[in-house]
């Protein structure tokens, strides 16, 4: 809704309030002006493009990162040029966020959860915001301080931290409105980096994890005061779940949830993505129900849990790797809610290179199709059930040849984006291996020493040829291929699918490309001078579209590149980053 | 590098290898092992302790480079390794001095040393 719309209905409110002259009309136009602006919001929300605003991460609750904007199109993208640049202060680990847009007005997240409010047609700052850290506490993490995503609702603005807190912030003022610590981040090492997803008055945000040894919670929060509703801990947060952890390993479980996910209105369930187990690898081999680090199936790590926005309740999940023995996590944020053939389907990329479909009632597998060429770990998962076959369970020692794929995965968590226009699914597949070492270890709980990994390794190339990435458009149900177009690195920023027919994907030496969405014909080409590992919108301001990109480079994927690449990863810098905003020429 | 440091780094690198057996015949006349004040037993597996925190980074058993650097026949000095494993690098590093030990930081440091590449 355009803020002048939304101040005309309001004014015609209040003017049939002065007439009826009473305090009880004032209530009661108060809450007709609030019922409207929330329907109107939900619509925006439960829509499957994103229109003149990018109000959530991933889009809309459909998380198809689609703009339904076609004012740059494949006809006229060849004018496309840089509109304006900002340049966040203290980039450490470069831009890995998904700006939003709301009402003309882009907001982003850097490093360090510094926030900014600017002006989405000139890029004039209207506000910046930069909290209080635990320096000395940050300065102790591995995977930090990157931020990786804010959300909006109910006129604030919402960040998490990696001292292990959430803030509100005024969308207008910047002002801060709570600050709410969850976690005790000098105990348990982690925060949050994930954007929180917000779900009626409810701000939902999972904790950093994996190989970290705590219960890896989600949290529910009030938007309005920022009080803790509920807390789900993905590691034996049930009864059920504390039975799959042998020798009372859920402990030092790990889990945690640290991509937002996604809602569905019609079965009022929030659908999440859960992290590894720890250690990363376990030795037991294939008794690994009975021994090893963590014997057991060890849920809910590696699943998707549908949870009851409200309450916290889990409503139902499946668990995409039982034991997952290769860091190949589901924390993968985005569930892509499609209709085929009469059935509600929700669609999940698994970090392992697997992409999971699901009936979203009840998170049956209705299909499972591998994205990228290189995979070992199992022989095949059955596309019917969902269940692993031929497992690679390894013992300690050398592994006899290298795991595909590599700890990096078959699919990062940067997203896919599908277009209900063309009915493809564009998503980016890492094709790489790695040369592993299995090694016993001992859960250390000494805070900021508590990375639990139980093997060393070595990146290296796939049997079929050089370490590499690649988009494909695919069926997002079938997995069938319709193109594909191949990259000497693979990208790890989000793609954008538009109604102009376009497919932009900012690449990782710094060059964003726009495709034909039907055939991937490359349109148009600039060099943002810096790899891409965050997210990518598009929004409407003062009636013009415009494509933001933040630019920055320095992910823990991204360090391996100097090793697989050599330049021009080796000679790029690391902690800089400009968000860099495209429109077409005057 | 005070002599006492380099006693320490031998330790460790054999560490791994000594049996309590072993270890015991190494003890002082008084019946108690022959270690310095701020070193335990748990300290000198070096080995250990880098492969639960560093090995993310610093891969293949620090043989190779990966997110973090080769760490293998460096050319750096004990001191400017001992400063990094503190100190850290903001956006690359950690600063691991007030999570490890002198003792343990040592034996980090001989784990380091012992590599073949």
């Amino acid at each position: 809704m355009s803020a002048h719309h939304r101040s005309a209905r309001i004014k015609s409110v209040h003017s049939r309030a002065r007439y009826l002259g009473s305090c009880a009309a004032v209530a009661l136009a108060t809450m007709l002006s609030a019922a409207p602006a929330r329907a109107q919001d939900a619509a925006a929300l439960n829509a499957e493009a994103a229109q003149n605003d990018w109000p959530t991460h991933h889009g809309t609750y459909k998380s198809y990162h689609y703009s339904g904007l076609e004012q740059i199109n494949a006809g006229n993208v060849k004018n496309l040029e840089v509109a304006w640049t900002h340049f966040p202060e203290r980039a450490t680990r470069g831009l890995q966020s998904t700006p939003l847009a709301a009402d003309g007005v882009l907001y982003y997240s850097g490093s360090y959860s510094r926030v900014y409010a600017l002006d989405g047609a000139t890029g004039r700052t209207i506000w910046t915001y930069a909290p209080e850290l635990d320096e000395e506490l940050v300065a102790k993490q591995t995977h930090s301080p990157y931020n990786r995503g804010i959300a909006l609702g109910g006129g604030n603005l919402f960040v998490g931290t990696v001292d292990g807190r959430v803030l509100a912030l005024d969308m207008k003022s910047g002002k801060q409105m709570w600050d709410t610590r969850l976690l005790d981040s000098k105990k348990v090492t982690v925060g949050f980096t994930g954007a929180p997803l917000i779900v009626k008055d409810t701000l939902i945000i999972g904790a950093q994890g994996g190989e970290w040894p705590g219960r890896g919670p989600i949290f529910g929060l009030d938007t309005k005061t920022g009080k803790k509703k509920w807390e789900f801990f993905t590691v034996a947060g049930t009864e059920e779940a504390m039975a799959t952890w042998g020798n009372e390993s859920w402990r030092t479980g790990g889990g945690g949830g640290w991509m937002p996910g996604a809602y569905d209105p019609e079965t009022n369930s929030v659908w999440w993505g859960t992290a590894n187990p720890a250690p990363l690898y376990d030795w037991s081999g294939p008794d690994w129900k009975k021994s090893g680090a963590r014997p057991g199936d060890n849920l809910y790590t590696t699943s998707v849990i549908a949870l009851d926005p409200d309450t916290g309740k889990l409503k139902f999940y499946h668990q995409e790797l039982p034991h997952d023995a290769w860091d190949f996590d589901s924390a993968v944020g985005e569930f892509v809610m499609l209709e085929r053939g009469g059935k509600k389907l929700v669609v999940h990329p698994n970090k392992s290179g697997f992409v999971f479909v699901y009936d979203r009632s009840n998170a049956k597998v209705e299909n499972v199709w591998p994205l990228v060429k290189n995979i070992n770990f199992v022989k095949s998962i059955d596309p019917k059930t969902g269940e692993l076959i031929g497992r690679r369970d390894l013992v300690a020692g050398k592994a006899e040849t290298p795991l595909c794929p590599a700890i990096a995965g078959g699919i990062s968590w940067n997203s896919g984006s599908y277009s209900p226009k063309t009915g493809l699914y564009y998503k980016i597949g890492q094709e790489w291996c790695m040369e592993l070492t299995v090694q016993k270890t001992t859960p250390i709980l000494e805070p900021m020493a508590q990375l639990n990994i139980a093997a060393d390794f070595k990146l290296v190339a796939p049997p079929d040829g050089p370490a590499r990435g690649h988009l494909s458009a695919r069926d997002p149900v079938s997995g069938e291929k319709k193109w594909e177009v191949n990259y000497k690195a693979p990208p790890l920023s989000s793609v954008l699918a538009t109604a102009g027919n376009l497919v932009f994907v900012p690449d990782a030496e710094g060059v964003v490309h726009a495709y034909n969405a039907e055939d991937g014909k490359e349109l148009w080409s600039h060099n943002n001078g810096m790899g891409h590992n965050a997210g990518i919108i598009s929004y409407m301001a003062g009636g013009k579209q415009y494509v933001a990109i933040p630019a920055g480079w320095g992910s823990l994927v991204s360090d391996e590149y100097i090793a697989l690449y050599g330049e021009p990863f080796k000679s790029m810098a690391k902690n800089t980053g400009a968000l860099v905003v495209f429109a077409l020429k005057q | 590098m005070p002599i006492r440091f380099v006693m320490i780094a031998w330790m460790a690198v054999i560490g791994p290898s000594l049996s309590d057996a072993a270890f015991a015949q190494s003890a002082s006349p008084s019946g108690q092992p022959a270690k310095p004040p701020e070193a335990s037993a748990d300290d000198l597996d070096g080995q250990q302790v880098f492969l639960n925190t560093c090995g993310f980074c610093h891969q293949d058993g620090g043989r190779a480079q990966g997110r973090g650097p080769k760490l293998s026949k460096s050319e750096r000095s004990d001191d400017y390794i001992i400063e990094r494993i503190k100190k850290g690098k903001p956006g690359a590093m950690p600063a691991f001095g007030s999570v490890f030990s002198d003792g343990q930081i040592i034996a980090i440091l001989a784990y380091i040393r012992g590599l073949d590449d």
